[in-house]
C-alpha cells in the first residue's frame, strides 16, 4: 500500500500514525493535504472539519477572506474549543499568535464584541482564527490557562474594551493607569479626542503653594 | 570615642558632634556580627524596589516594580503605558494610506519594517500585489532597518552589562544604515518610505551603491564586535545561564523572533510563511540550545550575518530590472504624481483620491513579517467604508516582555537589565 499522507503537514509535524480505520476511508485523498488549510471551499478546512465532528453545536459561523479561515464558535465555549485545536495531535493549532477584540457597536445587534484568537500551528504552518462574540457586561472563558502569553493580551483587551475573562489571575488595566475613570477608548462610543481636557490646571491645585527660599512670592 | 553598650555589636548613639573616624574604637572590625540579628518574617525581609520609568537601562519609559529578598528577585511586575498613545485608536480614524506614518512611530528603531507590514495588510485586504522590483527594495529597506535595530540593541544591551565601548561602535555603524534611508526617503528615523502598491518615487541612482558598500563594510565591523564579546569572560559570566527560557515555555508566553529561537524552536516567518520574495533568497535561521541570554545574543549577531546575505542576493537579482515600482493599475493605488502640477485631470484624480482615499471590500485581513524582535503583525477589519473599522497592532516586544516576571524570578538584581535587553523591547513599540 503506498503511503496515504505524503503531504501531510510539512517536515516539522509529529509523525502520527492514521488509525487503520482512517486508512480505509481516506485512501482516495489525503485529509490532511496541505492545500486543504487554504481551499477555496471553507468545509474542506481540516481543523473546521474535526471541529464539526467533535463539538459540533459550538460552531455560529464561518468566514473564509483572502486566504484565512475564522471560525465563529459560541462564547462559552472559547476556551474547549482552543484547547481542542491545541491539544489535536493534527491539527496541533499550538501557538497564540494574538488576541484582541473589535467593537461591532456600528455593524451589528448583537453581540456587540468579538474576541478574536489568532492561532498558529508550529508544526503544520497554518494560521486560523477563532472568534467569539460577547456582549456588554458579559464574561469570556480566558485563554490564560492555556497560554501565558495570553495574560497581558487579555489584560489590553480589558483595558481598552472593558471585556471581561474569566479564569484570568490578574485583570488590571495593562496600558492605561490603574485608576483611570473615563472608560474604555477603544470602544466605538468612546470620542477620539476623551471626554475632555485631563482636569489639571492651576485652579485645582490639590497641594497648596509653599513658600520657599527661591520663590520669593510664596502663596498659599 | 563611641563606645560600645552592653548590648554586643551596637554602637551607642553618639550625641558628640565631633567626627567619629573609628580609630579610637576598641572593637570596630567585630562589631557587624549578626549573632544579635532578629529573625524576620518573609514580609518583613522583603524589600520593594522601584526600578525606573526614568531609568537609563528600561530602554525608555519602563516601569519594574521588583519585590527583593536580599539580592533576589521574588516578584517582579513591568508597569507599561508611560508611552501609550493611542496608536490603534489613531488608526480606526484616518484613510488607510494616511496610517502608514503613525506604524513609524511605535517600533521607531526600525520603522521601515512597520511600515511594511502596515502596507502589506492594506495590500491583502484590497488584494493589491506590489510589482516585483518593489518587492525586492522592500526587502532591502527592511532587513537593513533589521540591522539597524540589532545594532541598537547590541550597543544598549552591552552598555547595560558594562561595555560601554560597544554602544559606540554599533551607533557608528547604524549611522551608514542611516545615510541610506536619508537617501532612499529623506528621513533617517521616522521614514514613513513603503506605500500601498511600492514605492511611488524612482530608486536614487547612488542607492544600490550605497547597500553595497555598506555589505561590504560590515561583515569586518561586526567580527570585531564578535571579537570584542564572544568569548570575553566578563560577557559570558553575565550572559550564560542567565535568564533561561525552556522551550514550552517560550510557546506557553507566545514568544517570538530570538526569544523564541534562542530556546531552539524553529519560527521564522520569512521561512514558515514566505512574503514578499524570501521563497527566492537563500538564508538560514540560527537556533539557540540553551534559551539563556549568551543564546540570544549569538543569534541575533548570526541573524546579521544572514540578513547581508539576504540583502546581497536582493541586489545582484534585481540588478537591471525595469519593471514598474508601483502597482498602478489599480484603483487602490495612488494615482502617478506625474502631470499633476501640469494637467487638471491628473491633478482632480490626484486630489479626489487623496481627499477621498478609497473603499476596500468588507472584511478583515492580518498580515505578519519577522520583524527585528519577532512576528510583527497587523491586523485590520473593515467595514468597507475609508477609514479602518478596526486597527490592531501586533508588536513582538508587548508579548515577549509579558515573559520578563517569569525570567526575573529567582534571579539576582544586577541581572534584571541583562534580562530587559535581552528581550530587546523599544518601548514605542510596547504601549503603541
Amino acid at each position: 500500500m503506498t503511503d496515504p499522507n505524503p503531504t501531510a503537514a510539512g517536515a516539522l509535524a509529529v509523525a502520527e500514525p492514521v488509525p487503520e480505520t482512517a486508512l480505509a476511508v481516506a485512501a482516495p485523498a489525503d485529509p490532511w493535504a496541505r492545500e486543504l488549510w487554504f481551499d477555496a471551499d471553507v468545509e474542506k478546512h481540516p481543523a473546521l472539519r474535526e471541529l464539526r465532528t467533535a463539538m459540533p453545536e459550538v460552531i455560529v459561523d464561518v468566514v473564509r477572506f483572502r486566504d484565512e479561515t475564522t471560525i465563529h464558535v459560541r462564547r462559552e465555549a472559547y476556551r474547549e474549543v482552543c484547547r481542542f485545536l491545541r491539544d489535536h495531535p493534527r491539527i496541533s493549532l499550538n501557538f497564540l499568535s494574538d488576541t484582541t477584540a473589535v467593537d461591532m457597536l456600528r455593524l451589528r445587534e448583537s453581540p456587540r464584541f468579538d474576541v478574536v484568537a489568532l492561532l498558529y500551528s508550529l508544526p503544520n504552518r497554518v494560521r486560523l482564527r477563532i472568534k467569539a462574540g460577547c456582549d456588554d457586561g458579559e464574561s469570556v472563558p480566558s485563554l490564560t490557562p492555556l497560554w501565558n502569553g495570553a495574560n497581558w493580551l487579555e489584560r489590553e483587551i480589558y483595558d481598552m474594551f472593558g471585556i471581561v475573562f474569566e479564569g484570568h489571575p490578574n485583570l488590571r488595566r495593562m496600558l492605561l493607569p490603574d485608576d483611570w475613570d473615563e472608560g474604555h477608548p477603544l470602544r466605538k462610543d468612546y470620542p477620539l479626542r476623551g471626554w475632555g481636557e485631563f482636569p489639571v490646571s492651576n485652579a485645582e491645585r490639590t497641594v497648596g503653594r509653599v513658600r520657599t527660599r527661591w520663590s520669593g512670592r510664596g502663596a498659599s | 570615642m563611641s563606645a560600645t553598650t552592653d548590648r554586643p555589636g551596637m554602637l551607642a548613639p553618639t550625641t558628640d558632634t565631633t567626627p567619629d573616624f573609628g580609630v579610637d574604637s576598641t572593637d570596630s572590625v567585630g562589631s557587624l556580627s549578626i549573632s544579635n540579628e532578629v529573625a524576620l518574617s518573609a514580609s518583613e525581609r522583603q524589600m520593594t524596589l522601584n526600578m525606573g520609568p526614568q531609568h537609563p537601562s528600561t530602554h525608555g519609559v519602563l516601569r519594574v516594580v521588583l519585590k527583593l529578598d536580599g539580592e533576589v528577585i521574588t516578584d517582579c511586575d513591568p508597569v507599561i503605558g508611560y508611552l501609550h498613545r493611542g496608536t490603534e485608536k489613531l488608526g480606526e480614524a484616518h484613510r488607510y494610506s494616511q496610517i502608514v506614518p503613525w506604524t513609524d512611530r511605535t517600533d521607531y528603531v526600525a520603522a521601515p519594517m512597520n511600515n511594511l507590514v502596515c502596507v502589506m495588510a492594506i495590500e491583502k485586504l484590497v488584494d493589491v500585489t506590489a510589482p516585483e522590483l518593489a518587492q525586492y527594495w522592500r526587502v532591502i529597506m527592511s532587513e537593513l532597518a533589521r540591522i539597524a535595530s540589532h545594532l541598537v540593541w547590541l550597543g544598549t544591551h552591552a552598555l547595560d552589562i558594562g561595555a560601554l565601548s560597544m554602544s559606540l561602535y554599533c551607533f557608528r555603524e547604524r549611522e551608514l544604515i542611516l545615510d541610506i534611508f536619508e537617501t532612499f526617503c529623506g528621513a533617517r528615523l521616522t521614514t514613513n518610505m513603503m506605500e500601498i502598491g511600492g514605492f511611488s518615487r524612482p530608486i536614487p541612482e547612488n542607492l544600490p551603491g550605497m547597500v553595497r558598500d555598506f555589505c561590504r563594510i560590515f561583515p569586518e565591523r561586526q567580527a570585531e564586535y564578535a571579537a570584542l564579546l564572544s568569548a570575553n569572560p566578563i560577557w559570558m559570566a553575565r550572559t550564560k545561564g542567565v535568564g533561561v527560557i525552556t522551550p514550552e515555555a517560550a510557546i506557553s508566553y507566545s514568544l517570538t523572533g530570538a526569544c523564541l529561537r534562542g530556546s531552539g524552536i524553529n519560527y521564522d516567518v520569512r521561512k514558515a510563511m514566505p512574503y514578499l520574495v524570501y521563497d527566492r533568497l537563500d538564508f538560514e535561521v540560527p537556533l539557540g540550545q540553551h534559551g539563556d541570554t549568551y543564546d540570544r545574543y549569538l543569534v541575533r549577531m548570526e541573524e546579521m550575518r544572514q540578513t547581508i546575505k539576504i540583502i546581497e542576493q536582493c541586489l545582484d537579482q534585481c540588478e537591471g530590472m525595469d519593471t514598474p515600482l508601483m502597482a498602478y493599475e489599480s484603483p487602490y493605488v495612488i494615482p502617478p504624481h506625474k502631470g499633476t502640477m501640469t494637467t487638471a485631470e491628473d491633478m482632480q484624480r490626484h486630489f479626489i483620491w487623496t481627499i477621498k482615499g478609497f473603499n476596500p471590500p468588507i472584511g478583515e485581513a492580518y498580515a505578519a513579517v519577522e520583524g527585528p524582535k519577532g512576528e510583527l503583525g497587523v491586523y485590520i477589519v473593515s467595514d468597507g467604508g475609508p477609514l479602518p473599522y478596526r486597527f490592531r497592532l501586533r508588536h513582538p516586544d508587548f508579548v515577549n516582555l509579558s515573559v520578563l516576571p517569569h525570567m526575573a524570578q529567582g534571579a539576582m538584581l544586577a541581572d534584571i537589565v541583562a534580562l530587559i535587553g535581552t528581550i530587546d523591547i523599544v518601548l514605542g513599540s510596547v504601549d503603541r
